[in-house]
This record gives structure tokens, C-alpha cells and sequence, in this order.
């Protein structure tokens, strides 16, 4: 039905993970259409798409918002599967959430297959600050120990949306151009990969 | 055109048939009536599409299967397109799966030699492999499939099977172990039934013997059947089934023929309910002309001979006539209720336009302009024999007072004229409304036809002549006159009826013509009042003569006058201030003042009268000797007349004096009463009535004249016929020796009588009573010359010392009263006495009349005061 342009840009395949009622979906319809939804609606599995310039260049993002309830676990590694870049998002008022991270990391990067994927550590709820319950600290620790950029967020007030996801179109971009290794903005990140990607491969 | 709408957004993005889907994205409509399309998969949900804001729209998908586009069409930006795709997909419900239905959970023995289901669709083949296949839950994503195995398929009866795809699609997460013990399970299967019949036999005994079981069955089956229907089994079959077609025929008959009627009757129904307003509108015409709503009526039966006008039904026909016969009677009623007086303009016109748009034959308006110009006459003449006939009853009653009979009837005549002014107002507005209406085509009727217009003038002119003729009839031959006032209020109150119905036909904007009919009758109304006044004023000067008391009122300078002059000016000045307040000023288009000519024509009758009234009392002595005694033996006679005849006295003095009083009312009336009456008419803006007064005048100073005449003779001839006998009574005759030194008696007398007449006039004319004085001296003078002609004429000496002397006295005496012609008299009289010669006699003369003068002061004073010298 719909006509595709001459030149579609370059798409980009984000999916949203993370435990249920963090705001998975709110971070996404802030992105998408800078609304804020204030009441919870459990996602099953939400698609959406966009068109972003990024560093000058117009590209796409295909935004895949799953469904955080334990009762969809089972459809998740279908999903991860397609997906090229991953916003793993927790609730910092909530450390249950913030534990369950780790699983979805092991479970992503089993799937994928690939420790390099670009991947986005997201402390969603940056607003609800009185209530934190996950040290910063701790977060950043995580997000150094699985060497990704770490981004506390708020889709209430829109705090660092847009930054947190384009920080990953960014690192997908550069992986897809094959110059990830290469300019891995951390030095001493790279020289920990390293290692991993050569006892993968 | 805005911009098409893109969908961006999508959640969830797949779902079975009814999955709530909200649908995100951009420029989804202005508003909800904005949203005209939205289609999920190619299957239209606008119908469960709920437009929330232009970036969100929530729907539920409808029964589609695979992925599809999301096109949002809107009035505003067309058909849109999308960025994301939503999957559809069936679920199938099984036991682990929540369903909102009841699902057996026992699943049907799966026997052996069970019978599977016949139909290919659902048929499904037996897990090839042995291995329980996996949940739903597990699905491989089917586009994944597409993508990796673009041309193949995924079930094993199609020709592009792929085993990848399958066991992708089944076995996705089976472990290797197991698709290896299933690979074996398969391998083994094959080999099974490559092994050939025997072992296919083996594996299958109890279906082979089943089946043969049946064979020996059907064979034995088919030969009793054989056996018992012969050979041609068809024949009998064809017979069974003729039978039993019979007989189905034959058991449903009646109830096809039940089910005809039943059909026929609900066509009939709906027939009767698509024609419910045909066959419900006589009863509905009915009750419409009972509520009065012909409108209502009227559009009805336009609205069925539009519908049914030229219907071929017989049935509608035979209700149509039905109808047009009830229309018919209607329009009878109407029209003869449109004819019927009295009615109201308004209702008579809705009459007219429902005749008209119920197609009558002839011209309804005219019919009601001629049926209200009917009423109009009738009513006017009921008004007239009403009254008429009340009149003569009341005139049939007897006993009643001829004034209260009067007044009885100055009132029932003022009702007619109130009544029948109110009716012609009200009948005539109404009748020119209609004809208005009916000549601006406003009725709707055909155009009217040319020569309407000048029958309908004729109608109107009819209308106001009859109703001119009737209040002729009634204002103008109206009877006697009754009171001043109530004449008054009667007249006021008549001429307003009468000017309310003309302002009113004024007001209807009329033609001249009927117009000036009833401002003929208002004028002549008019001047009937007027001349009414004036009759009145009339009578009650020719009542002066009643009136008169002969009681001096006041003395002028014409003399003395008793009441009649002022109150003839009195009457006069009523009858005009009347006119002048009640009919004098036109109203509104009337001629603004009526005419002179009977005003003046009145006027001059009225002042006759009153001058004949004088004219009569003055020469009334009925009863009434004229006393000349009282002459000749001058005052202390008089005295004893006035006592005698105290009751003459008291009421205005002897008739002489009467007559003087007349004469000085006549002369006052000439000079004052009338110029205040001229005043008078100025006053009231009238026209002068010169003519009439100058007549007037003329009149009074001939009665005036006459007056004297009569007075002088009857005063006169008297005096001087006493004059001869006193003088012969002392002899004329003198003895020539005696010495004369006095006048002879009859002088004194006649200087005595002078005074009486004098000192009479003078009491009652004043300032003119020289006049009658002056007359009697002059025919006393000619009569003492006459005498002195008789004498004769050769005298002695001391008759004609004595004649001289007399004369010379007489003229001594009356010196201030004689006129030239007594002068010549006396000086004749002189003339035919020698004169005298001696001296001495002169001196005696002058010596005697000194003395007489000196004797006589008084008496000259008396006779001489008062007097204007000539």
C-alpha cells in the first residue's frame, strides 16, 4: 500500500526491554510523540517508527516495545532476535527491576549472540529522585561492568529521551558501518571487548 | 487539502480478530467526523474507530490474517499511509490457551480404525515425526519464515514443502537428540510401508477385516435387494418417489395454500399501511371539518389527488369519490358559511382561499363582496325597522307625556344613528378589506375581472346612499325641539357617530365619490343643526311676547327698555355660540364652514319675529281704554287713574307708555342689541348677515315710526280737540272794552297738556322724547292756527291784543320744542291778528308776558328741561 521512497534511509531496529511498569512504553511515546501517558496499560508488543536526523544524516528507527510482564517470556527471544540495538530500561525507585537487568542481558546477548551489540543501560524515573532506591552508583558499576553507556532518564519531564535513544541509533550506526571497533569511545572498554569478542569468535 | 495521515505508531502490533489497537501517528484527523477511513490489514474498522486526538486513534482489528498496512483516510488529508504493519493472526484454542468459551478438554478417541474426518480442510496429518509438537506460545515469527524460505511453504501436502520451514515452524526449539529420535521414528515409518503387503496387512489386520466384514455385508445386502425390487430397481424407485411427492403435495397443500392467504393478507396489510393516509382520510377530512382545521383538510385533499389523482385502482377510486363527495359538501358548507352574515373579514377570506384552493366553480370572493354588501343593506335596514317599529310602538303607547314621548324619541333617533353608523364603519371596512384583497389578487382567485371593479363602486356607492337616506331620514326629519342642552348633547353625540364613520371610511382610503355622499349627510346634518338652533331661537322670540313685563329693566340712552331686547341678543348669542360649538367647525375632509345662506336667512326670520313681537305688543291695548282723561286734567287726575288702576300700573304703566317702551326697545334694538348681534356673529367666525340686519333695521325704524304715528295720534288728536271747545268755552269773544290782561284758560291747558306729554315721553324715552313733543306742539300749533282762520276776522282791538298775546305765549311757552313748520303755523296764526298798534299796548304786552314768564318758571322749566334744543 504504502509507496516506498527511491532511497529509504537507513533503519534502525530498537527494542525496549526491561521488567514491567519501569516505562518502557512511556520513554517510547515520549520519543515518538512527546506525550506522556500517566496511566499504565501493560504493553504486549508495541511497533513504531520514525524518521530521525542523526549527525546530519536522515535515518530510521524502528522502535519495538515489548512487554515486560514475566507472562510474555517466552515470546521474548523471537522479538530479540530482529532487534539491532537494545534499550534495556529499569525503574531506579524500583531494585527488583533494576536485578531483573541482568537477565535480559544474559538473554539478549544469548540470543544475539554478539557481546558488542548496542546496547543502552536506561534508569528510567530520574523525576521520582525522593523515592531512588538504586544508588547511582550501583547503576553506573553495572553499566561499566557490561561496558555500555549508562542514561537516567525521566519520561515524565523528557529528561535525556532523546538523548539515550540517540545514543544508541548512534552506536547501531557506527556497528553497521563496520566501525565499531574502531572508534569505541572508550579506550580501556575496548581493550576489555577485545578480549570477549576473540574468545566468542 | 492538510497533509495525509502516517501512522507511526502501533500497539500492539499483532493480535487475533477484535485485539483493541491503538494506532499512532500523525495528522489522523481534525476532528472525529474528520476520520472516513481506517483500514487495519486491508479490513475496514472504521466502524469501531475511536478518534482520540490527531496523533492517536483507537480501533479494533477486524478478521484479517498476516501482516498488513494501516491506512488512516481523512476528510481533510486523503488516504494516509504507514510506517508500521500490524500481523493478524487466528488463534487456535486449545487446552493450555485462555479462551472465553468452553473448550471440551477430552479430546475425541483417537481409535485405530476410527473414521477420520472425510473433508480435506480439516484434515490434518499426523505428527510425521513422533515428537509432541510445541505450544503456540513458541511460534517462530512467520515473516522470519518468509524471509528464509521465500517460495516454500510450510505443510507437508503442498507441493513446495520445505522441511526447514517446517521444523522451524514445529520444532524450533526441539533439541537435536530429539529431531534425531524423530528422524528416526520417520525413517522407521517409511521402511514400514515399503516392507510390502504382508507386512502391511499385518499392521493393518483389524482394518482388513473390518472391511471385509463389510463387503460380505453389502454383497448380501445388495442381493436381497435385489431379490425383492428386481432387477430394475429404478422404476419402483421412480413410483416411491412420484408417491411420495404426492403425498408431500398433498400434506402441504393446505398449508401452502394457508401460507398464500397468509401472504395475501400481509400484502393486503401493507397495502393498507403504505395507503394508511388514502384510507384514513375520509374519517380524517371528517374530523378535521369538525376541529375546523379546513387548512389542514384543503392540503390533505391536494396532497391525495396529487398522489391519487389518476390512479386506475378501483378500490382508490371508489375512496377518492368518496372523498370528493365529502370535499363537495365541504365546499357547500363553506361556502354557504363564507355567504352567512355576520362574519368575520379574516374568516371570510381563509373561507374564500380554501373555496379557491378547493377548485370552486364560481368566483367566491365576488360571491362574498356581493353577500356582504347584502348584509351591509339588510343591516342597515334592520336598523331602520328596528327602530321604526319601536317608534310606532311607542307612539301606540298611550299616556305618555308629549315631552317625555319627545325625548324618547330625540334618543331612540340618536341609537339608530349610533347603531347604524357603527354597522356601515364596521360592515363597509369589512367589505372593503374583502374587496381589496380580492382586487389585489391576494385571495388567489383568477384575476378579477375589469367590469368588478365598477360593480363594486356601484355596490359601495349603493351602501353609503342607502345609509345617507337613512340618516336623512333619521337626523334630518327629526322631530320637535326639546331642550336646549339635551338638543345639544343629542346633536354632539349624532355628528360624532357620523364623523367616526366617516373618519373610518376616510381611513379605508374610499373613492371620492361615496365619500362626499356621507359628507353630504354630515353637512346637511349640519346645517340641519344649525337651522334647529335657530328655529329654537325662533320660537323663543316669537315667545317674547308672553315674556313681556313691561318692567323697565334699564335706562339708556335711548330711553327706557325692558328686558326684550337683551333677551332677544341673549337668545340670538345661544343659538350662534351653539353652531358655532356644535356644527359650525367641519371635521376632517368636510367643507370647513357651512353656508351663509340659511344661517342668514334664520338669522333675518328670527329678527322679524322680533320685530313683529314688538310690533304686536306695542299695538296689544285690548282690555284697554285709551284715557285721554288724564290729558285734559293733567297730574293730580292721573294720580287718581293710577290708583284706580293699580294692576295696569303695577304691570308696566298705561298703554301709551307701553307703547313708548315698545317704541324705545325697538329703537335701542336698531342701535345696540343689533351691532352686538353682528359682534356676536364676528365673534363665532360667522359670516356677517348684513342683509338680514339691514332689514332688520329697516323694520324696527318703521315700526319705531309707526309707533310715533300711532302714539301721536292717539296722544295728539286729543290734546288738540280739547283745544277749540276751551277756547270757545271762555268765548272768543271779548268785550272791546275790557281790558285783557291774561291769557284765556285753554293756553294753560295747553301748556299743562304739553308738560303731561312731556313729562310721559320723558319718563320713558329720555333723550328722545323731544321728538313726540315736538310733533304734538307742531299740531297744537296748527291747530290754534286753523282756529285762528276760523275767527273773525276783523277782531276789536282787545281780542286781537288777547289772540296776540296767546300766541306770543304759546310761542313763549314751547319756544325749545317748536320746528319750523309749528313756527309758521304760530307766525300764520299771527298773521291773521292785526297787530297790534299802540304803544301802550306793546307794553302791556311785554309787561304781561314778563309776568307770565315770572308766573309760569316753573311750568316752562318742566316743560323745557331735558330737551335738545332743534
Amino acid at each position: 500500500m504504502s509507496k516506498k521512497p527511491a532511497a529509504q534511509p537507513t533503519l534502525h531496529k530498537v527494542i525496549m526491554v526491561g521488567s514491567g511498569g519501569v516505562g518502557k512504553s512511556a520513554l517510547t511515546l515520549q520519543f515518538m510523540y512527546d506525550e506522556f501517558v500517566e496511566d499504565y496499560e501493560p504493553t504486549k508488543a508495541d511497533s513504531y517508527r520514525k524518521k530521525v536526523v542523526l549527525d546530519g544524516e536522515e535515518v530510521q528507527i524502528d522502535i519495538l516495545d515489548t512487554a515486560g510482564q514475566e507472562d510474555y517470556a517466552a515470546i521474548r527471544d523471537n522479538y530479540f532476535r530482529s532487534g539491532e540495538g537494545f534499550l534495556c530500561v529499569f525503574s531506579i525507585t524500583e531494585p527488583e527491576s533494576f536485578d531483573a537487568t541482568q537477565e535480559f542481558r544474559e538473554q539478549i546477548l544469548r540470543v544475539k549472540n554478539d557481546d558488542n551489540i548496542p546496547f543502552l543501560l536506561v534508569g528510567n524515573k530520574s523525576d521520582l529522585a525522593d523515592k531512588r532506591r538504586v544508588p547511582l552508583e550501583t547503576c553506573r558499576e553495572r553499566a561499566h561492568n557490561w561496558q555500555v553507556p549508562y542514561v537516567e532518564t525521566s519520561a515524565k519531564t523528557r529528561d535525556n529521551v532523546d538523548k539515550a535513544f540517540l545514543t544508541l541509533i548512534r552506536q547501531m550506526s557506527r556497528v553497521k558501518r563496520g566501525l565499531a571497533a574502531e572508534e569505541d569511545p572508550a579506550p580501556d572498554d575496548a581493550g576489555r571487548c577485545k578480549p570477549s569478542c576473540c574468545s566468542i569468535s | 487539502m492538510g497533509p495525509p495521515p502516517v501512522v507511526t505508531g502501533i500497539s500492539p502490533k499483532e493480535g487475533p480478530p477484535g485485539t483493541r489497537v491503538t494506532i499512532r501517528g500523525e495528522f489522523l484527523g481534525t476532528s472525529a467526523i474528520d476520520l472516513i477511513g481506517l483500514k487495519i490489514c486491508g479490513c475496514d474498522c472504521l466502524l469501531s474507530a475511536e478518534w482520540k486526538s490527531k496523533n492517536k486513534v483507537v480501533a479494533r482489528s477486524g478478521p484479517c490474517k498476516g501482516l498488513g498496512d494501516i491506512t488512516v483516510t481523512t476528510r481533510s488529508g486523503g488516504e494516509g499511509t504507514s510506517t508500521v504493519q500490524f500481523r493478524g493472526y487466528h488463534e487456535s484454542i486449545g487446552p493450555v490457551k485462555e479462551s472465553a468459551v468452553w473448550v471440551e478438554e477430552a479430546a475425541p478417541p483417537s481409535l485405530p480404525w476410527g473414521r477420520r474426518p472425510m473433508s480435506p480442510t480439516t484434515y490434518t496429518p499426523p505428527d510425521p515425526l513422533g515428537l509432541s509438537t510445541e505450544g503456540e506460545d513458541c511460534k517462530f515469527p512467520e515473516e522470519e519464515l518468509h524471509e528464509m524460505f521465500p517460495d516454500g511453504s510450510g505443510k507437508l501436502s503442498d507441493e513446495n514443502f520445505q522441511p526447514g520451514w517446517y521444523l522451524l515452524e514445529h520444532h524450533s526449539n526441539t533439541s537435536f537428540e530429539d529431531l534425531k529420535a524423530g528422524m528416526v521414528f520417520l525413517q522407521r515409518k517409511v521402511e514400514g510401508q515399503k516392507e510390502g503387503q504382508l507386512s502391511f496387512l499385518k499392521a493393518n489386520t483389524g482394518a482388513v477385516m473390518d472391511q471385509l466384514d463389510r463387503l460380505v455385508l453389502l454383497k448380501n445386502m445388495y442381493e436381497e435387494d435385489q431379490r425383492k425390487n428386481g432387477k430394475e430397481p429404478l422404476q419402483s424407485l421412480e413410483t416411491a418417489i412420484e408417491d411420495s411427492i404426492k403425498l408431500a403435495d398433498s400434506l402441504f397443500l393446505e398449508i401452502l395454500s394457508r401460507k398464500e392467504n397468509a401472504d395475501k393478507t400481509r400484502e393486503a396489510l401493507s397495502l393498507l399501511t403504505r395507503h394508511k393516509f388514502l384510507f384514513q382520510l375520509p374519517s380524517s377530512i371528517d374530523q378535521n371539518i369538525r376541529k375546523k382545521e379546513y387548512d389542514l383538510v384543503v392540503n390533505d385533499y391536494n396532497r391525495v389527488k396529487n398522489l391519487f389523482g389518476n390512479t386506475d385502482v378501483k378500490l382508490f377510486q371508489k375512496i377518492l369519490s368518496e372523498i370528493d363527495k365529502k370535499i363537495e359538501d365541504l365546499k357547500e358548507k363553506l361556502f354557504v358559511r363564507m355567504k352567512t352574515m355576520p362574519i368575520n373579514v379574516q374568516e371570510q377570506m381563509k373561507y374564500i382561499r380554501l373555496l379557491i384552493s378547493l377548485k370552486w366553480e364560481e368566483d367566491a370572493a365576488w360571491v362574498a363582496i356581493t353577500a356582504r354588501k347584502e348584509y351591509l343593506m339588510s343591516l342597515l335596514n334592520k336598523v331602520k325597522d328596528h327602530f321604526k317599529q319601536k317608534e310606532e310602538q311607542d307612539n301606540n303607547e298611550k299616556g305618555k307625556r308629549h315631552k317625555s314621548r319627545e325625548e324618547a324619541e330625540a334618543a331612540r333617533r340618536s341609537a339608530w344613528c349610533g347603531a347604524a353608523c357603527a354597522a356601515l364603519s364596521a360592515e363597509l371596512a369589512a367589505l372593503w378589506a374583502l374587496a381589496r384583497a380580492y382586487f389585489a389578487a391576494e385571495l388567489a382567485g383568477q384575476p378579477a375581472l375589469s367590469e368588478r371593479h365598477a360593480q363594486f363602486k356601484e355596490m359601495i356607492i349603493a351602501g353609503v346612499e342607502l345609509f345617507s337616506e337613512h340618516m336623512r331620514a333619521c337626523l334630518l326629519s327629526g322631530g320637535g325641539v326639546t331642550s336646549a342642552d339635551a338638543a345639544r348633547a343629542r346633536l354632539v353625540a349624532n355628528l360624532r357617530h357620523l364623523r367616526e364613520a366617516y373618519e373610518s371610511l376616510l381611513k379605508l382610503d374610499l373613492p371620492s365619490q361615496p365619500l362626499s355622499i356621507v359628507e353630504r349627510v354630515i353637512y346637511d346634518y349640519r346645517v340641519h343643526g344649525m337651522v334647529v338652533f335657530l328655529q329654537r331661537a325662533l320660537k323663543r322670540v316669537k315667545g317674547l311676547a308672553d315674556k313681556e313685563t313691561w318692567k323697565i329693566e334699564e335706562f339708556t340712552e335711548y330711553g327706557a327698555i325692558t328686558k326684550l331686547p337683551h333677551l332677544l341678543e341673549t337668545y340670538v348669542k345661544e343659538a350662534l355660540s351653539d353652531i358655532h360649538k356644535c356644527v359650525w367647525c367641519g371635521g376632517r375632509r368636510e367643507s370647513a364652514a357651512l353656508d351663509a345662506g340659511p344661517l342668514h336667512e334664520h338669522t333675518r326670520h328670527v329678527l322679524h319675529a322680533y320685530t313683529r313681537v314688538l310690533d304686536a305688543l306695542a299695538n296689544d291695548h285690548s282690555g284697554q281704554d285709551f284715557n285721554n282723561t288724564s290729558l285734559s286734567v293733567a297730574l293730580d287726575q292721573r294720580l287718581e287713574e293710577t290708583a284706580a288702576s293699580g294692576a295696569a300700573a303695577d304691570e308696566g304703566g298705561s298703554w301709551q307708555r307701553r307703547l313708548l317702551v315698545a317704541a324705545v326697545n325697538a329703537r335701542y334694538t336698531r342701535r345696540v342689541t343689533l351691532a352686538n348681534i353682528a359682534a356676536a356673529f364676528d365673534e363665532c367666525t360667522f359670516p356677517q348677515p348684513t342683509q338680514a340686519l339691514k332689514s332688520a333695521e329697516e323694520s324696527l325704524s318703521s315700526l319705531e315710526a309707526s309707533i310715533a304715528e300711532t302714539y301721536l295720534e292717539h296722544k295728539g288728536d286729543p290734546l288738540v280737540g280739547t283745544i277749540e271747545p276751551s277756547m270757545y268755552m271762555g268765548r272768543h269773544k271779548v268785550a272791546s272794552a275790557e281790558l285783557v290782561d291774561d291769557a284765556r284758560p285753554y293756553v294753560y291747558e295747553i301748556i299743562n297738556n304739553l308738560i303731561a306729554v312731556h313729562a310721559e315721553t320723558d319718563s320713558v324715552c329720555g333723550a328722545s322724547a323731544g321728538r313726540y313733543v315736538r310733533d304734538i306742539c307742531e299740531t297744537v300749533c296748527e291747530e290754534v292756527a286753523r282756529l285762528a282762520a276760523c275767527a273773525p276776522p276783523a277782531l276789536p282791538r282787545p281780542a286781537a291784543f288777547r289772540a296776540t298775546l296767546e300766541y306770543t305765549l304759546l310761542s313763549v311757552a314751547i319756544r325749545d320744542h317748536l320746528t319750523r313748520k309749528a313756527e309758521n303755523y304760530l307766525k300764520e296764526a299771527l298773521a291773521a291778528v292785526p297787530p297790534l298798534e299802540l304803544e301802550e299796548d306793546k307794553i302791556r304786552m311785554q309787561s304781561i308776558v314778563e309776568d307770565f314768564k315770572k308766573r309760569m318758571a316753573l311750568q316752562l322749566a318742566s316743560l323745557n328741561c331735558n330737551t335738545e334744543t332743534v
